[in-house]
């Protein structure tokens, strides 16, 4: 029992170990720098039109962020399995007294952190910016739903990414393949279903609308052909199918991709 | 007695063809410093692998300090520092930064670490470079760090996977120099090297590996005593005259003599008495010996007298 807590305490603490070398790695590569940098500067850009209300504004700038989370996922969980492999840096840290899920987790959790640490910074500008173009008052209340909403579909995007990194050998083909599995293949099931008239709701993309759909405002919905040739369904993600589904892509993405890092041999 | 790095029947298969490791049983005692050699594919890195934790075997067991290293990995490897094939290293860090990391993954106090990676450094011939980025390093810099790190946590045993590949003749000679002062400070070293060369300066014991097997395991002594050429070579203070060659002829344990200007090769049954002997009556004889060097075929020798004209199995 004791040698049992021994091994979890253990364990816990490489992960933390691993998820700060890690940190300290994006630090030194400056791609933390680059994503934080993306995180206030697009926001910026929707100064080019100010809309008349808050909440039209919110969700302009929102509507961005889907792109930012699924870069940043790919960034920071591209490589996290496979460049090991690829840059032999397993042959330094795996002879270790750590075990390899330690180092992974770690892995996952702090491209997770880099996610949400730019999913943060992009609403706290954002919540600046309509501060101080509509006054603290405006601010929308459904504004922390949708945060909510956007850091789970960080921990899918991140899972999803990892998962390819896992199977795949080389970070150039995983961070590639696992942007556009989530920005073009998804979204390609996605647009076939809403034309034959099927909610898209196992779909984490579609699910990720409620980033901006929680906000109530109508550049959310996805049209797709009613029964009747010349009519158009409104689709909109449920909240609660939606929150599951970002959930259980996190959850597979991650545990499937730990079970084949793992496995993973030269 | 319990050894220090000890293996049982290791075999490793990959998918159903091919068998890298066939029944490795290898027992290396504290302090010993055994170099492991044989062609390429014979099977030295899927060893080091296993012994590392790299890789799972497929039966057999393996030892380090009497701790089987695929039950218990995280004890077994506490005791090992290992150095493995050419390992990738974090170009944007450095050098503290990256051996700071493993300190703490090997649980050393903060002060500790800031000592040993001063101490490693320094043995390293690597202090200047201790906040320099690592990108900017030679390769002869670089394997000089992964040994640092290697040796970081003072590990019981050293494991080193060809670590003088792709160096040139000055980074080899700094690591032969580091592996000499390992096995002077009491350290147990297993190092595996296709350059026997290697192997000879440094290694107190070879084991032979071949198409996963091994074939021989003998201590560098024995290996020397088992291949002399039963051949002297003497070498006198001026060339020998016809009497003196004479006088060197009716010596009986010498079955035959080859005299040129004044150095002569002389046949014997190879036995150690019987040099000493001969060597004994050379001087009582008069004779001004300059050297006297009993001629061993070496460890290359050796080598293609165990593994035959065959090469490795992948």
């Amino acid at each position: 029992m004791e040698i049992a807590r021994d091994n979890v305490r253990n364990d816990v603490f490489d992960t933390y170990l691993s998820v700060k070398f890690e940190l300290m790695k994006y630090l030194k590569t400056r791609r933390l720098l680059i994503i934080a940098a993306l995180a206030v500067i697009v926001p910026l850009i929707f100064y080019v039109k100010v809309p008349d209300t808050a909440g039209v504004f919110a969700d302009n700038v929102l509507t961005f962020l889907n792109v930012l989370i699924v870069i940043s996922a790919a960034m920071f969980a591209g490589d996290a399995v496979c460049g090991e492999f690829e840059k032999k840096t397993n042959l330094l840290s795996f002879p270790t007294p750590q075990r390899r899920s330690s180092i992974f987790a770690g892995k996952y959790i702090a491209a997770l952190l880099a996610t949400l640490l730019l999913v943060l910074l992009y609403y706290v500008v954002m919540t600046l910016q309509i501060a101080q173009l509509y006054g603290w008052g405006a601010i929308p209340t459904e504004l922390g739903k949708s945060f909510l909403t956007a850091l789970l579909f960080s921990a899918a995007a991140v899972g999803v990414v990892f998962f390819f990194s896992a199977i795949l050998k080389r970070s150039i083909s995983s961070t590639i393949v696992g942007f556009l599995f989530l920005m073009v293949i998804l979204r390609v099931v996605e647009g076939i279903l809403t034309r034959v008239n099927q909610e898209p709701w196992f779909i984490v993309t579609y699910s990720a609308g409620l980033i901006t759909s929680v906000l109530g405002t109508s550049s959310s919905l996805l049209f797709g052909r009613g029964e009747g040739e010349s009519t158009l369904t409104a689709f909109t993600p449920h909240f609660g199918v939606g929150i599951a589904v970002m959930v259980a892509y996190a959850i597979v993405g991650f545990a499937a991709g730990m079970a084949m890092a793992i496995r993973k041999e030269e | 007695m319990e050894y220090a790095i000890r293996t049982e029947s290791l075999v490793k298969r990959y998918g159903k063809g091919f068998t890298a490791l066939d029944g490795v049983s290898l027992q290396i005692r504290k302090g010993e410093v055994v170099g492991y050699v044989g062609p390429n594919g014979a099977g030295k890195t899927t060893t080091i692998k296993i012994l590392t934790g790299l890789l799972k075997p497929s039966s057999g067991h393996a030892y380090v300090n009497g701790i089987d290293v695929t039950a218990n990995p995280r004890e077994a490897l506490r005791t090992i520092g290992a150095l493995i094939e050419v390992p990738g290293v974090y170009d944007y860090l450095t050098p503290r930064e990256m051996l700071n990391y493993f300190g703490k993954v090997y649980r050393m106090s903060g002060g500790e670490i800031d000592r040993r990676i001063k101490e490693t450094l320094e043995l390293v011939k690597l202090s200047d470079w201790e906040h320099k980025k690592i990108g900017t390093f030679s390769t002869g810099m670089l394997r000089r760090l992964t040994i640092a790190k290697a040796i970081l946590h003072k590990p019981d045993n050293l494991i080193l996977d060809e670590p003088v590949l792709g160096l040139d003749p000055e980074g080899i000679r700094d690591v032969r120099e580091l592996i000499r002062q390992f096995r002077n400070e009491g350290m147990t070293v297993f190092l595996s090297s296709h350059l026997l060369g290697e192997v000879a300066e440094v290694c107190n014991t070879v084991v032979f590996l071949n198409k996963g097997k091994v074939v021989s395991s003998d201590s560098m002594d024995r290996i020397g005593s088992t291949m002399e050429r039963k051949v002297v070579d003497v070498k006198f203070l001026k060339p020998l005259s016809r009497d003196e060659i004479e006088k060197l002829r009716a010596i009986e344990l010498i079955k035959s003599v080859d005299v040129n200007d004044n150095t002569a090769r002389l046949l014997y049954d190879g036995q150690p008495d019987s040099s000493v002997q001969i060597l004994r009556r050379l001087v009582s004889l008069n004779f001004d010996v300059v050297s006297y060097n009993v001629e061993s075929a070496g460890l290359e020798d050796y080598y293609i007298s165990v593994m035959g004209e065959e090469k490795g199995g992948n």
